[in-house]
């Protein structure tokens, strides 16, 4: 292990264990007022008028009318509206917000606006949606020939449902407007984001606009796009009504509106010839809800995972985002990549049966190595280390062995085990960094020789804080104590882009490392010095042309191999997680207590997207299951046997050798774990989640 | 007696009965079920520091729970019968269990209550006072529908009445959504005893699955008095019997799978006991 790896206590663990953390619910000020927001209560309509009852002195109704500057807010494009533009497209769509002092009476008078709207027939089936938001394809060798020439074709279709991000503190924000400057504080990922859309609906100058972190209580995705929602409407009821407001939703509002994960529907085809898989075509349609938010990257990340971690020479690949009356769907940790990755695990499974040979065998048999194109005819440039990881799982589960006892079984439980090898690409999917983000950072020498470092990077309880903090010490070689990592202000730090994408260490971090040895180089003791560092694109990547969807589109990878054991009890249904187990290579890990915790939980959290976090969406478009009670995320209680290790593999262009670790966790677990189902019950399955429902159906059948 | 902004805390039984007759109070055990919707204007009568309703002890035929025992508090008495100790230890999770009791279960009238299908198999008692005195009926009698009980506006339940006899050989399973902190989506007790090769007792109860717990009395007498080749003999007509009494409702979950769920564990409670 690397003296870099060694643990530290967190830099938010003393403050959020002890309850002494201050998070935007906590935060009150001289004559704040609190907002609410009216929601459409349908999925598709015209609104043919708004009600509203007199409002008390000091009480307000803010909504479109009231916004400075334009009615959008600017995430990738700019279709979402801040408050709703005469129509509504999903359930949860924001209409107007109240504002007032008492937060009772604001509930009141909520109850007493009236919207009467004009209904639509709306769409809430992705297949039958005409409105393709977005769509890309490409092609690698010579895939017609390979089906022309195969000797059988093997078609299956995969489908895999939403995820809520259920993060602990739910979505917040407060907005000021003070001489001319609008102001937004809250719980988000990305305050540059947040930053551009604000500027965009206030009709504001860069230098009128701030935005400033408060300490969070997780986010995993779901703080990403929809705060720059959120931080719009603030600012507009700020500068509408002169006082501060605050919007914290309650978390049935957090479920209804927030985005989730994308649900999809995929199409594959796998041509099969002497034994052997010449050829795979992948047709994949993502649900992206009512606008598009980040939608676009989403999907290109899905494509690009289509064909996993697999060297087909042969394949197509195409998808498209399509449009339906539901909640817009955005970022969650994996970032379309655990739909697709469901896909082409589970098919491999199947397409191993097929051939005669056991998953893993085949698996194995066709995983990329350094050197070999990618599916989008970039390369891997470097070591790939699943040789070593598939033993090291082998030891730790025991796959080999159980997997062939677990064949054919009877009697009341049955036992399946299941395994997947993943990637999660690291930094912005494509030329982002280079064209779109160009991350800056800074780092201050005080003259009492504190060190501060100053970025965008958000600390959501993933430990950004403590990984810059260390970085930047054993840099300087200085102690911890002397570094300081400040939530961001976008008054002070400059823009080193989102905290998304699994990027922040291995680009921003890698960032603070060069900053640090310039300012070690040049250290004058007493003296107030300051060092900028650009982002510089890496010479060796191929370069990436969406148009043609080719080349590299990350510099490096992260990947992981997941084996998950169950045990099915026929008469329930229930399926008792009897252990899982991961082998991760996130290059080095710059803090192993923290790696561990994400490795952990993002494999949790992946599990129950394969088989419990069922989202219940009625025939109106409406969330029913929109609280704790009812959407279910499994508990530690539900994995107590979860075991994680990682193998180093030092990535050179990033700080110490690290590279990209936050979402790789939540993408293997579901086929993992679907695929235990399946050696369990001895049949080929689809979908996730695959629920204690869904075992029964299949046990009754085979009563049948 | 301690008088807040939102209710009373009184630390006898004959006090709380006595507010109970004055005033429209909403009796506050745990608070694990009322807190989770509170109503904003709602009235408590605090009863964790009533000593009467706080006691667990044994006369010549019952056990007597008091009905602000907490989860904990019967799970850790030497006195409380291992069915209901099972029950309680896939309840909710320790911060509830501290708090949540079986009269809240109880009260709360939901055909998901966990430990009220335990009192259901085990034919127990409810003791249920006002100023004037006190009535005692078996729990089945105390429902009258979903949320809905015989529960008099100045009425207390007091003590929960589980024979000492006859628990020993039972059979649960609960099936929650997941392992911890989980609503019953189908829960089954069964209690079976024999004598002398003849059976004397096949209660079994469902929850979860409609409007209350259910249990059907005239299908079980069929076994009665009868021996265990006698039942087996029986067996289907037995099992077809419960096919068609249970009839669960849709909710987060389909009737379909609440039915497999529940005829399954019947047949595995019958095979497990020879039959
Ligand atoms: C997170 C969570 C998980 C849960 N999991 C489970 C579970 O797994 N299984 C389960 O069965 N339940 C579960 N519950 C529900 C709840 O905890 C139980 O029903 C508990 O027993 C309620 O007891 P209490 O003392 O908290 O009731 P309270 O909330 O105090 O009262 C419930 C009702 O009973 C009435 N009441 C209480 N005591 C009396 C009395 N002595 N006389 C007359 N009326 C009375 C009250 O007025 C109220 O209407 C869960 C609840 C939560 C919040």
């Amino acid at each position: 292990m690397e003296s870099i790896s060694k643990s530290i206590p967190k830099r938010d663990h003393f403050p959020k264990i002890s309850g002494s953390a201050k998070y935007v619910d906590d935060l009150s000020f001289e004559g704040m007022l609190h907002g609410k927001i009216v929601r459409s209560t349908v999925a598709c309509a015209d609104i043919k008028e708004i009600l509203i009852p007199d409002l008390p002195e000091g009480y307000f109704v803010i909504d479109k009318n009231d916004i400075p500057g334009i009615n959008s807010v600017h995430i990738v494009d700019d279709d979402t509206p801040v408050f709703s533009d005469g129509t509504v497209n999903y359930v949860g769509e924001p209409i107007l917000m109240v504002a007032g002092k008492d937060l009772k009476v604001v509930n009141r008078l909520m109850k007493l606006i009236k919207v009467v709207y004009d209904e639509k027939e709306p769409v809430l089936d992705m297949m039958k949606s005409e409105t393709i938001f977005y769509q890309y394809g490409y092609t690698k060798g010579d895939w017609e020939t390979a089906f022309r020439e195969a000797d059988k074709i093997i078609e299956e279709d995969f489908q895999t449902g939403y995820q809520e991000h259920t993060y602990m503190e739910v979505q917040g924000m407060i907005g000021f407007y003070e001489n001319g400057k609008s102001i937004v504080r809250g719980s988000m990922q990305c305050p540059y984001y947040v930053h551009t859309a604000v500027k965009r609906a206030m009709g504001l100058e860069s230098d009128k606009v701030q935005v400033i972190q408060e300490e969070m209580g997780g986010a995993f995705g779901g703080k990403e796009d929809y705060p720059s929602i959120l931080g719009c409407q603030v600012a507009v009821a700020a500068y509408k009504t002169g006082k501060p407001v605050k919007v914290v939703f309650d978390r049935s509002e957090d479920i209804i509106c927030s985005p989730k994960r994308h649900p999809a529907k995929m199409h594959y085809r796998a041509a099969i010839k002497n034994g052997k898989i010449t050829g795979i075509d992948a047709d994949i349609v993502y649900n992206c809800g009512a606008y598009t938010t980040l939608s676009p990257v989403v999907l290109q990340r899905g494509l690009i995972c289509a064909t996993g971690v697999y060297n087909f020479k042969n394949l197509r690949v195409r998808g498209k985002g399509v449009k339906t009356n539901t909640v817009p769907n955005g970022a969650f940790r994996g970032f379309g990549g655990p739909q697709t990755f469901f896909a082409i695990e589970m098919f491999m499974d199947h397409l191993a049966k097929e051939i005669g040979m056991d998953s893993l065998s085949l698996k194995e048999s066709m995983v990329v190595k350094q050197g070999d194109d990618s599916a989008t005819s970039g390369k891997y440039h470097f070591h790939i280390p699943f040789p070593e990881m598939i033993e090291k799982l082998d030891q730790m589960s025991d796959f080999r062995k159980k997997r062939e006892a677990f064949r054919n079984q009877t009697g009341r439980y049955r036992s399946g085990i299941g395994l997947s090898l993943v990637y999660h690409g690291c930094g912005f999917t494509g030329s982002g960094e280079r064209d779109l983000i160009k991350g800056v950072v800074k780092i201050v020498k005080n003259t009492d020789d504190t060190v501060e470092l100053l970025t965008a990077g958000t600390d959501m309880g993933q430990g950004l804080k403590t990984a810059f903090a260390k970085i930047a010490s054993d840099t300087l070689e200085i102690p911890l104590e002397r570094i300081i990592v400040q939530n961001p202000d976008t008054d002070r730090v400059p823009n080193s882009g989102p905290t998304a994408a699994s990027r922040s260490l291995m680009v921003v971090g890698k960032l603070l490392q060069r900053a640090a040895e310039k300012l070690k180089r040049d250290w004058k003791p007493g003296e107030y010095q300051e060092f900028v560092e650009k982002y510089v694109h890496p010479d060796f990547m191929i370069p990436w042309d969406l148009s043609k969807f080719q080349g590299d589109p990350y510099p490096d990878y992260s990947w992981s191999a997941n084996a998950v054991e169950v045990k099915v009890d026929t008469l329930t249904a229930t399926t008792e997680i009897v252990g899982a187990w991961g082998v991760y290579d996130v290059g080095t890990p710059i803090d192993m207590a923290i790696i561990k915790g994400q490795m952990q939980g993002g494999f949790l959290q992946a599990i129950g997207y394969g088989s419990m976090e069922l989202l219940d969406v009625n025939d109106k478009g409406v969330i029913r299951n929109n609280s704790f009670s009812d959407y279910i995320i499994p508990t530690s209680m539900d994995v107590p046997h979860l075991e994680t290790e990682v193998v180093e593999n030092t990535y050179d262009n990033g700080p110490f050798g690290g590279k990209g670790a936050g979402e790789l966790p939540a993408v293997g677990g579901a086929p993992a774990y679907v695929e235990a189902m399946e050696n369990a019950l001895g049949v080929n399955l689809h979908h996730t989640p695959f629920s204690q429902e869904d075992t029964m159906k299949v046990l009754e059948a085979f009563k049948k | 007696m301690v008088t807040f902004s939102n209710g009373y805390l009184v630390d006898n039984l004959a006090d709380a009965l006595k507010i109970r007759s004055e005033i429209d109070v909403t009796p506050y055990a745990g608070g694990t079920d009322l807190m989770v919707d509170a109503k904003e204007d709602a009235v408590y009568l605090f009863l964790n520091k009533i000593p009467e309703l706080r006691r667990i002890y044994s006369d010549e035929q019952y056990l007597h729970i008091g009905a602000a025992c907490t989860y904990t508090e019967i799970f850790e008495n030497s006195l409380s019968p291992q069915i209901l100790k099972d029950a309680i230890d896939y309840l909710a999770a320790p911060a509830i269990r501290n708090m949540g009791t079986a009269g809240g279960n109880i009260c709360n009238a939901s055909p998901k209550a966990d430990t009220a299908l335990i009192f259901y198999v085990a034919d127990a008692k409810l003791r249920i006072c006002n100023t004037s005195g006190e009535r005692i009926l078996p729990i089945e009698d105390f429902y009258v529908g979903r949320g809905k009980t015989v529960l008099q506006k100045d009425e207390l339940l007091v003590e929960i009445l589980v024979p000492k006899q006859g628990l020993e050989h039972y059979y649960y399973k609960k099936v929650g959504a997941r392992q911890a902190l989980a609503i019953s989506r189908v829960a089954f007790a069964g209690i079976f005893t024999t004598e002398n090769g003849i059976i004397t007792r096949c209660a079994m109860a469902f929850g979860s699955v409609a409007d209350t717990v259910l249990r059907f009395r005239d299908l079980e007498a069929l076994f009665v008095g009868k021996s265990i080749a006698e039942a087996k003999s029986i067996r289907s007509q037995f099992i077809a019997n419960y096919e068609q009494a249970i009839v669960p409702i849709r909710g987060r979950v389909s009737a379909e799978y609440r039915k497999s769920v529940c005829m399954n564990l019947l047949e595995d409670f019958l095979t497990q006991n020879g039959i």
